[in-house]
């Protein structure tokens, strides 16, 4: 290799910096829509549901993965269910430290197939365990947006 | 020619649309669905799936043909993303033709789709770094320079001046006014029009230039065997091509693109086309800009260079012309969501074989036609040709 290997600070090279700058802006779509509307105007979740395969899918989707067809079986699922797995975190995306940890889990609803990754709360870390029941908590109405941030957190039932 | 006979016998395609409310996910399952529809086959019925996106960073997405795959039936199926740019919606049908030539499946859904709206504050600053980092970038590049510096070498070269370019895009928006999933038909548009639009970058004018759109088309293609079963209709993927010119703009023949003729040429050898003049009756060249059109139509060897703004000029081009080109409207006129806007030209040639077009069905029974596209670093040229 040429000088590469004997580079000890970036500048010792000629360099130059820049970015892509682009943003995203990115709509729900037409099942999050409503799935999102729900939870902002009356604080619960919707899911759609394939009766070929006998899947629920939550969140919802507008087609089966599995067979394709297109879904229009909407119903209302409880927004309780149980652990599945958790990690405990220590460090945001800068790899600061986080003044708390937090607890991320991914929760799996009674009523549904699949669930939800989001912040558990109101319990210590050293009592969390698989399997344990959890509900959703919501914002406040008026604090609602239509967002995924609409749920606060999920806590122990 | 490896294989047997390849056939594509099922298209769909989602309106094409400034803002899509829909997912990128959402458009991909509903070109899909209809796809699939249109041929009476299911997912089931799919023995693999080809993804064509283009820059992820249009939708926002990174890793954008795996976030898509269940939208375009990829569940439990094998999957590939081809990714040549511009040139991805054409590649995607090469891609499909080769999974079944193969020999290895029997049943393909290609399915491509772009969701331009998500990027912001405009997919041009996606393409920022594909401009050379230390001779290019401190210049702050738009990427309409390339097709400026490219239009005016064109039109130097042959003398040309803007308002022979100007009327393929007036053909293009006008074919669109017959195109339900078109996003910028226009019947009543003129030349004036165009030559009165603002001046983005010299000579590339507003309408000069194809859209910023959002939507998504798939294909299914199959087996002979296959083919035979679900339709009495076939048409026949009779040859493919793509090729690539140097990255280096600055060491390209801005006038004339080398790349388009090369892969076309493998296309004709695999068709047995000798004289492409006489044995295309329709072409949907690609078209994100008028002078494209003309450019490409020169390099398919479909007209001597120089000389296709004399045949557009004088009504070849129209969609009751001797060549109709674009009866589609193409990415002028019925909008450019990029991978998605390459296969739509594959799907109307598709459509015009069947006498399925409808307001813009061409006249004369065509037996074949071809669809191209255009891309990568503006180097890439990718040729399908299909017959009855
Ligand atoms: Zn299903």
């Amino acid at each position: 290799m040429s000088l590469l290997h004997r580079i000890e600070h970036p500048d010792d090279a000629l360099n130059w910096h820049g970015d892509m700058p682009t943003e995203g802006r990115y709509t729900a779509g037409i099942a999050g829509e409503r799935f999102f509307r729900e939870i902002k105007e009356k604080g619960q979740f919707l899911a759609t549901v394939c009766l070929d395969c006998d899947i629920t899918y939550m969140p919802p989707r507008l087609y089966c993965e599995e067979c394709f067809s297109h879904l229009d079986e909407w119903v209302e699922v409880g927004s309780w269910g149980h652990v599945h797995t958790f990690t405990v975190v220590h460090r945001d995306l800068d790899n600061e430290p986080l003044s708390e940890p937090r607890i991320l889990a991914f929760v799996t609803l009674d009523d549904a197939d699949g669930g939800l990754v989001h912040y558990l709360d109101e319990i210590e870390p050293e009592d969390v365990y698989l399997g344990m029941r959890v509900e959703a908590v919501f914002r406040a109405e008026d604090e609602r947006q239509g967002s995924i941030s609409d749920i606060e957190y999920f806590r122990p039932v | 020619m490896i294989g047997d006979r390849v056939a594509v016998v099922g298209a769909g395609m989602t309106k094409f649309v400034r803002r899509a409310q829909e997912t990128p996910k959402e458009l991909a399952w509903e070109a899909a669905h209809l796809a699939l529809r249109s041929c009476e086959m299911t997912i089931d019925d799919i023995d693999a799936i080809v993804i064509g996106t283009a820059p992820d960073a249009f939708d926002g997405v990174h890793m954008k043909s795996e976030y898509l795959s269940d939208g375009c039936g990829a569940w439990g199926k094998p999957v590939i993303r081809g990714y040549v740019g511009g040139g991805t919606g054409v590649f995607a049908a090469i891609q499909g033709w080769y999974h079944v030539a193969s020999g290895l499946f029997d049943t393909v859904l290609v399915v491509c789709e772009e969701k331009m709206s998500s990027c912001r504050p405009h997919p041009q600053a996606a393409f920022l770094t594909i401009f050379d980092h230390t001779t290019e970038r401190p210049l702050k590049p738009n990427l309409l320079w390339i097709f400026a510096l490219e239009m005016n070498a064109y039109m130097n070269r042959y003398g040309l001046s803007k308002r022979d370019i100007a009327t393929v895009s007036v053909k293009n928006k006008r074919n669109a006014a017959d195109h339900p999933a078109a996003m910028l038909g226009d019947p009543d548009i003129t030349v004036e029009d165009v030559l009165n639009s603002p001046v983005l970058a010299w000579p590339v004018q507003r309408l000069d230039v194809s859209p910023v759109t959002d939507g998504a088309v798939a294909l299914v293609m199959s087996a002979n065997h296959v083919a035979r079963r679900v339709t009495d209709r076939p048409v026949w993927v009779e040859g493919v091509g793509w090729n690539l010119d140097t990255a280096y703009w600055t060491n390209r023949d801005l006038a004339y693109p080398v790349y388009v003729e090369e892969a076309a040429r493998m296309a004709y050898d695999m068709a047995g086309i000798s004289e492409p003049r006489k044995q295309i009756h329709i072409a949907e060249p690609y078209d994100p800009f008028d002078y494209k059109e003309l450019h490409h139509l020169e390099g398919l060897m479909l007209f001597d260079r120089g000389e296709a703004p004399r045949a557009a000029a004088d009504g070849v081009t129209q969609r009751d012309g001797d060549l109709p080109v674009c009866p589609s409207g193409g990415l002028l006129g019925v909008g450019n969501p990029i991978a998605a806007a390459g296969l739509m030209k594959v799907a109307e040639i598709f459509w015009q074989l069947r006498g399925e077009a409808g307001a813009r069905q061409v006249p004369g029974n065509p037996k074949r036609g071809l669809a191209q596209a255009w891309g990568d670093l503006m180097q890439v040229g990718t040729v399908v040709v299909l017959g009855v």
